[in-house]
C-alpha cells in the first residue's frame, strides 16, 4: 500500500481557451513542429510543475503518462502523407507518444525514467507508477486533445506520515481538486480529502 | 523482494517462427533480408528482415504469431496474470488495410482475446525500448508481489508508416546492418514477436536481477553519452551489482553512424574493464519495440545451445570497442541495451543461475 500526497496539480479537461498563449509563455517561445498533443501535454505538465514550485523534477523522479487516444491525429496524418509518398519526418516522430517525454525531459533539463502508457485507466496508470517510485515521486499524467483535450497531471510524492481521514473514491477522483493525499488500495484508491 | 525468473521465451523474427527455428538458423550463419519498397523520392527499396510467414491480413498473421510464440512462452500457464504488450505500432498495418481501428483499448482487448487473457493488461509504448520498458515495469510488480506471473508480449509487424518514418529520417542503410562497423550507413528494420514469461514462483535458468530506462530529450532521434553511461550506472545499481560484475552486454549497435559511435563512447566510460559484447541486429534486424524481448530470447537460448552470430562487417577502430567473435567462456551476468527514439535509453540485468 502506497501513499502519496500531492504537491502539485493541473487539471484541464478541458483545457483553457488561452492554453496555447500560456504554453507560449512558460516556454519562452512558440513552441516549432512538435504536434498539438505534445504541446497540451508540455502545457499540462509543466503547469502541475509550476503549481508543486519545481522547475525540474529530481533525478530519482518518474514520468509516466497515460492517453485514451494518444497521437492518433498525426497518425492520421502520416498515413495521408503516405499515399504518395514518405511522411515529412517531424510528422513522423509526432506519431511516436513517447516523444513528448523527451520534449518533457529537455524542457526541464532532466533525465530520467520516464514511460508511455497507451490506453490504460488512470488508475492502471497509477498502479504501474506506484510499484516503481521511489523517494523522489512521480509525475504522472493523462493527455489527449481530441473530444475537446485533456491535461491532467498529478506530481505525487510518497508520504509515510499521512493520517486518518482516507475513503474510497472512484477512480475519477485521482484529478480531483478537493483531495490532498492518495493511496493504492488492493480494491482500488483511497483519497484524503483536502482539510 | 520476490526473485523474478525468465520462465518461458518465445520468438518470431526473421530467423525462424520459433527459438529454436532461430537459433538453428543462427548456427547456419543467419538468413538474408527482403526487400521493401517505399513510395517518392527518398524512398525505393530498402533491405528488412521480415517474419517468414505470409503477409495476407494484418489481424490473421497477428494473431497466429502471437499465439505461437505466447505458446512456445508458456503464456496457457498464467492467463490470469499481468500481460504486458509492448510496441511502438500497435495494429497500424491493420489500420492501413481497412481491417482495424485507431483505437488503443481495442487493440489490447483484441490481443487478450486472442491469448483467453483475463489478467490486468498493460500496453507500453516507449518506442525501440518498449519490451525492456514492459520488462522493468513487469519485475516491479512481481517484486512488490503485486502478481506471480507476468508476460511481456513485444510485437512490430510490418507497416509502411514506420518503414516511411524510419527512410524519411534517412535512418536505413541501404545495404545491410553494420553494427560497430567500419562502413556503417544506418539500420537495418525488422518484424518480431516476442514473448518472455517472468514469475516469481517458477524458478529457472535466468533471473532478471533489475533494469533501468533514462529518457534524455535533448536529441530527438538519437542516443546521449551521458545517459548511456546514467543508464548503465541505474541498471546496475537496481541489480546490486558493479561493472566489473558483467560478463556480456548485449549491445544496441544497430549500424546507425551516429548512435553506434555514441554507445561506444558510453561503454567505454562506464567499463574501465570491457565485457564481451554481442549484437543481434544483423542477424534479425532493429525490430524496434520487440527488439529487447526478441533479443533476449534469442540471446538467452543462443548462451545455452553455444551458438553466436557472424559479424561480416569490418569494426570500426576508431569506436575502440568490438565485438565478441565467438561465445565467451563464462557468462553469468548479461546486460541487455536498447537504445531508440525520444531520447530513450534501457538496459537490463540478468542472471544465468
Amino acid at each position: 500500500m502506497k501513499t502519496f500526497t500531492i504537491s502539485g496539480r493541473c487539471i484541464a479537461s478541458p483545457p483553457p481557451a488561452d492554453w496555447r498563449e500560456q504554453l507560449t509563455q512558460m516556454l519562452g517561445a512558440k513552441p516549432r513542429r512538435i504536434g498539438t498533443w505534445a504541446e497540451l501535454g508540455l502545457y499540462g505538465a509543466l503547469r502541475c510543475m509550476a503549481d508543486a514550485g519545481e522547475k525540474t523534477l529530481p533525478p530519482q523522479a518518474q514520468i509516466w503518462l497515460g492517453s485514451r487516444r494518444g497521437t492518433y491525429a498525426a497518425t492520421d496524418i502520416v498515413l495521408e502523407q503516405l499515399r504518395e509518398d514518405l511522411p515529412m519526418p517531424m510528422a513522423f516522430l509526432q506519431t511516436q507518444p513517447s516523444q513528448l517525454l523527451a520534449l518533457l525531459a529537455a524542457q526541464t533539463d532532466w533525465k530520467g525514467h520516464a514511460c508511455f502508457v497507451a490506453g490504460a485507466e488512470p488508475l492502471a496508470l497509477l498502479r504501474l507508477a506506484a510499484a516503481q517510485a521511489g523517494k523522489d515521486g512521480v509525475l504522472l499524467g493523462w493527455l489527449d486533445e481530441m473530444d475537446g483535450g485533456m491535461s491532467n497531471w498529478l506530481r505525487l510524492r510518497p508520504c509515510a506520515d499521512a493520517a486518518g481521514g482516507f475513503h474510497v473514491a472512484p477512480a475519477e477522483a485521482l484529478f480531483s481538486t478537493q483531495i490532498s493525499h492518495l493511496r493504492l488500495v488492493n480494491t482500488g484508491v483511497e483519497v484524503k480529502p483536502v482539510a | 523482494m520476490k526473485p523474478v525468473y525468465l520462465a518461458g521465451r518465445g520468438l518470431a523474427c526473421a530467423l525462424g517462427l520459433d527459438v529454436k527455428t532461430s537459433v538453428a538458423a543462427l548456427r547456419q550463419g543467419g538468413v538474408s533480408t527482403s526487400s521493401y519498397s517505399l513510395p517518392g523520392a527518398l524512398g525505393g527499396s530498402f533491405p528488412y528482415h521480415a517474419i517468414p510467414f505470409p503477409r495476407n491480413d494484418w489481424n490473421e498473421r497477428a494473431r497466429t504469431l502471437v499465439l505461437g510464440v505466447a505458446t512456445e512462452a508458456g503464456a496457457q500457464l498464467i492467463r490470469s496474470g499481468v500481460l504486458f504488450i509492448a510496441t511502438s505500432s500497435f495494429d497500424i498495418g491493420g489500420v492501413e488495410q481497412g481491417t482495424a481501428q485507431m483505437d488503443y483499448s481495442a487493440f489490447s482487448n483484441k490481443i487478450a482475446a486472442w491469448l483467453d487473457w483475463s489478467g490486468p493488461v498493460y500496453v507500453i509504448n516507449t518506442a525501440c525500448t518498449s519490451s525492456l520498458n514492459a520488462l522493468i515495469a513487469a519485475q516491479a510488480l512481481l517484486n512488490a508481489g503485486e502478481a506471480e506471473d507476468a508476460l511481456v508480449l513485444g510485437i512490430e509487424l510490418d507497416n509502411q508508416p514506420t518503414m516511411g518514418g524510419f527512410a524519411s529520417l534517412q535512418l536505413l542503410s541501404s545495404g545491410s546492418s553494420k553494427p560497430f562497423g567500419a562502413n556503417r550507413d544506418g539500420l537495418v528494420l525488422g518484424e518480431a514477436v516476442s514473448a518472455l514469461r517472468l514469475s516469481t514462483h517458477e524458478s529457472a535458468q535466468w533471473q532478471m536481477l533489475g533494469g533501468a530506462n533514462v529518457v534524455d530529450g535533448s536529441q530527438p532521434t538519437g542516443a546521449s553519452a551521458t545517459a548511456v553511461v546514467s543508464m548503465y550506472q541505474r541498471a546496475l545499481e537496481a541489480s546490486c551489482l558493479t561493472a566489473d560484475a558483467i560478463d556480456l552486454i548485449k549491445v544496441q549497435a544497430a549500424g546507425s553512424p551516429g548512435n553506434d559511435a555514441v554507445e561506444a563512447q558510453g561503454l567505454r566510460a562506464a567499463f574501465p574493464k570491457m565485457p564481451s559484447l554481442v549484437s543481434l541486429k544483423a542477424a534479425m534486424g532493429h525490430t524496434m519495440g520487440a527488439s529487447g524481448a526478441a533479443e533476449i530470447a534469442l540471446l538467452t537460448a543462443c548462451l545455452e545451445q553455444g551458438v553466436w552470430p557472424e559479424y561480416e562487417a569490418v569494426a570500426d577502430a576508431e569506436l575502440g570497442v568490438e565485438l565478441a567473435a565467438s561465445v565467451p567462456d563464462r557468462v553469468r551476468h548479461v546486460l541487455a541495451t536498447i537504445l531508440g527514439f525520444g531520447g530513450s535509453h534501457a538496459s537490463v540485468v540478468l542472471e544465468r543461475t
